[in-house]
């Protein structure tokens, strides 16, 4: 299985892509120790996640396909 | 993907004049309110800002705004319409990045309308902006 993980703000800068592709992990709090293997620095932020376009703060099991954001908090206006 | 709530680079006079001649046609309305946002030129450190360049997460930009809209018009029975246009992109100080435009039968509820649906977009609206300085460094706000 693949799921898709977007960067986004000063992460897309921390990770040097908007996006990465991740194969078998079992869970969002799986997938963040993975993306903290790559990009170990990412601890010094903070950040949101959403599973398939809906903001989540519960560690939930991964199916291929998703889509998970890593968003540092929002700055519009 | 596409969205009615992100235009790339600043929000144009043509989309201000367009939204009024469309509210317009609205005459269960009597008052419009607008919020323009605009980049301004900050001095941080010593240096100043000559842009900011926007980016969203286009997919959760529509999902936040309509969730938005929805708690407006169901907080002020008055309010007709609500039109949110944020920029992605570069837009340089002095220039618009943000457009809010809420019609209301009257103007108290025109104006509170806005001004709620300007914080919740800055609560909730996932764009980020970076920044950029004069010597071109930049800083993630």
């Amino acid at each position: 299985m693949q799921v898709k993980v977007l960067f986004f703000g000063v992460l897309a800068e921390v990770s040097g892509t908007g996006i990465k592709y991740y194969h078998d992990v079992r869970s969002i709090s799986d997938l963040k120790l993975r993306i903290q293997d790559d990009f170990p620095e990412i601890v010094h932020y903070n950040f949101r996640i959403s599973l398939n376009s809906e903001l989540t703060d519960k560690d939930i099991e991964l199916k291929s396909e998703d889509v998970i954001a890593l968003m540092p908090p929002f700055a519009g206006g | 993907m596409e969205t009615n709530y992100l235009t790339d680079g600043p929000v144009s006079q043509k989309i201000i004049t367009l939204l009024i001649e469309k509210m317009g046609g609205k005459t269960d309305s009597g008052g419009h309110t607008i919020f323009l946002g605009q980049v301004r030129a900050d001095v941080i450190d010593g240096l100043k800002v000559k842009a900011i360049e926007y980016s969203a997460y286009i997919e959760l930009v529509n999902v936040e705004a309509e969730k938005i809209k929805k708690t407006i018009f169901s907080e002020f029975a008055d309010v007709n319409s609500i039109e949110i246009v944020h920029s992605t992109g570069i837009v340089y100080a002095g220039e618009i990045s943000l457009l809010v435009f809420v019609s209301a039968g009257h103007r108290h509820q025109a104006m509170q309308a806005c001004s709620k649906t300007v914080e919740l977009i800055k609560v909730n609206l996932p764009v980020w902006k970076k920044e950029i300085f004069e010597d071109d460094s930049h800083k993630w706000k």
